[in-house]
């Protein structure tokens, strides 16, 4: 495997300009969609099969309900290392590739849409035109040919960095570092972490607050993990099922009777 | 926070319907293979009837998988695909064509509905020629039987393990869907060849009602789990959980959830049978309980699946 690829988003200098989202859209050819008003700057309100790039507005408030803090945050798949999507999958249609990244092939989807709900955030969609599920493949075209993808390119403020993992979080940590020392105190990396949640996310943040603030799990958790526990459990309902029927039906030297 | 971000893959009734009918076929498989194994003379008519009715109710359950694709011609991408990629999962198999992905209940249970599909097919053939007046081949029944009750438990429980592997708030947290779906698919499976059995008549009455006492166990079984399925959700600790909880409990939900699945599905059925249901054994009740079980068994299984698909 080659060196892995990652996206670095830096929250702090994100101004909310849409233009990652835009590049995306046009890099991938994704058809415009209705806008739907969420009631603030941000459209969608959730990634869809056409939006694989999407930048997420949240307005911080006090207890009083006073505003505090606006927060603009490009959100995109995580490229997970233990992705939901891809365990999930039952065709082997989603893969990893050399990078590290996690892609979708279209031309094995089926469209039973089990990635759908596997995906801890919400990411993977189902497009209703090709009938597969679809999702950001971080410009798996232009990854391979050295461009890096439409979105990190677009972005006026490098709020989006792409590179190899490894030297990113390097970066990621300095700047962590930066904005400590100019006052933020809350300033975090989310998903940096090789030893945290889903064994570290290729594409990670730099949060100013809590994950809870940016609607993002604290820790996300594969759901795979629980296949195990479950299969245990339903060997032991099996076990008195079977118990149960030995019982009930074994002669008893005459007729039935309780 | 979390809801909002989750997505749902929105299952129609269609795949309810599977669930149910495949945990029914499961039930109604392994009661016939442990009723043959035990006396298969004195129990026949619960031996055939099980394996004729676990036969039947998984035939379209394959079709319900397939017609729900998103693209139906490309289902058997499921079991095999031209050229498996090299990294689609941990501990995934791939031989020639062929994948299977052990963390990933989708892919095993598909392997598993095609091999109960099978041994299905030839426990029923094996009862149609008996009952055309041929001669049973007694141990291939067995041998059919018993590892067909293997496939039998899988089909019934994996749908629930399925579910417990998404990230669905309702279903993340809680271990028990498996346990539960695979005891519903007992209880229904058990009410099916009663139902029919009882409104065939003549029927040796001692078997009926050591089906009905298995029934009865596997009820009491069902509400186990249910308990235990809530009480986990309960105790989860997390703001999307309880929200996705409260909507099965005391939301939207709730009216199906405990009159379909709690009062109809359980109670009712129980407190009949404890009345005095089980030692008579008299068609009319023994039809009235096991319709109420079968009820009851869809309702639990429909109410949940959607209740975790919407929250």
């Amino acid at each position: 495997m080659a060196r892995t690829l990652a996206m670095f988003t830096d929250v702090s200098l994100c101004i909310g300009c849409r233009a990652c989202q835009v590049a995306c859209k046009q890099w991938n050819q994704l058809a415009p969609e209705e806008p739907e008003w969420t009631g603030s700057y941000q459209n969608h309100p959730h990634f869809t099969d056409k939006s694989y790039r999407l930048v997420r507005f949240f307005e911080e408030t006090d207890a009083k309900g006073q505003m505090q803090r606006w927060h603009m945050m490009s959100d995109v798949c995580k490229h997970c290392a233990q992705a939901g999507c891809l365990e999930a999958c039952p065709t082997g249609a989603i893969y990893r590739t050399e990078y590290g990244t996690v892609n979708i092939n279209q031309d094995i989807c089926n469209g039973c849409r089990y990635c759908v709900s596997a995906c801890p955030f919400g990411v993977v969609a189902f497009n209703h035109d090709t009938a597969t599920a679809t999702k950001c493949t971080f410009c798996n075209d232009r990854i391979h040919n050295g461009l890096g993808p439409a979105c990190a390119k677009a972005c006026p403020t490098e709020s989006i960095r792409f590179g190899f993992r490894d030297e990113l979080a390097v970066k990621a940590k300095q700047r962590v570092e930066e904005l400590r020392k100019l006052g933020y105190k809350d300033a975090q990396l989310y998903g940096e972490d090789k030893d945290g949640p889903l064994g570290g996310l290729n594409a990670f943040f730099l949060l100013l607050g809590q994950p809870s603030i940016y609607g993002l799990p604290d820790k996300p958790k594969l759901p795979q993990l629980n296949v195990i526990t479950d299969s245990l459990l339903s060997i032991g309902a099996a076990l008195l099922v079977g118990l149960g029927a030995l019982v009930a039906f074994r002669d008893r030297g005459g007729k039935g009777g309780a | 926070m979390e809801p909002g971000l989750l997505k749902s893959a929105d299952w129609p009734l269609l795949i309810d319907l599977y669930f149910f009918l495949g945990g029914l076929a499961g039930g109604a498989f392994v009661i016939a293979t442990i009723a043959n194994l035990l006396d298969a003379r004195r129990h026949r008519d619960i031996v055939r009837m099980g394996y004729y009715i676990a036969f039947l109710a998984i035939l379209p359950g394959p079709l319900f998988l397939v017609v729900d694709l998103g693209l139906p011609t490309r289902f058997l991408n499921m079991l095999m695909v031209s050229k498996p990629s090299l990294e689609i999962g941990m501990s995934a198999l791939t031989v020639g064509p062929f994948h299977l992905k052990l963390f990933s209940p989708m892919s095993a249970g598909a392997w598993a509905l095609l091999g109960f599909s099978v041994l299905a097919f030839l426990a029923a053939l094996d009862v149609f020629l008996e009952d055309r007046g041929g001669r049973s081949m007694s141990t291939l029944r067995v041998v059919v039987g018993v590892i067909g009750g293997f496939f039998a438990f899988f089909v019934a429980a994996y749908p629930g393990v399925l579910l417990g592997a998404t990230a669905r708030p309702l279903f993340i947290s809680a271990h028990w869907l498996g346990a539960l779906f695979l005891v519903v698919g007992a209880s229904t499976g058990g009410a099916a060849i009663a139902l029919i059995l009882s409104l065939l008549g003549g029927q040796a009455r001692d078997s009926l009602s050591r089906l009905m006492r298995f029934t009865a166990f596997a009820l009491i079984l069902q509400l186990a789990a249910l308990v235990l399925f809530v009480v986990a959700v309960q105790m989860a600790g997390s703001t999307g959980i309880a929200r996705a909880g409260a909507q099965l409990l005391s939301g939207s939900y709730s009216l199906t959830f405990w009159l379909g699945a709690v009062v109809i599905g359980i109670v009712a059925p129980l407190a009949l049978q404890l009345g005095g249901g089980i030692k008579k054994a008299a068609p009319g009740m023994t039809a009235l309980v096991s319709a109420l079980i079968l009820i009851g068994g869809f309702v639990v299984k429909y109410v949940i699946t959607a209740a975790g698909q919407a929250t």
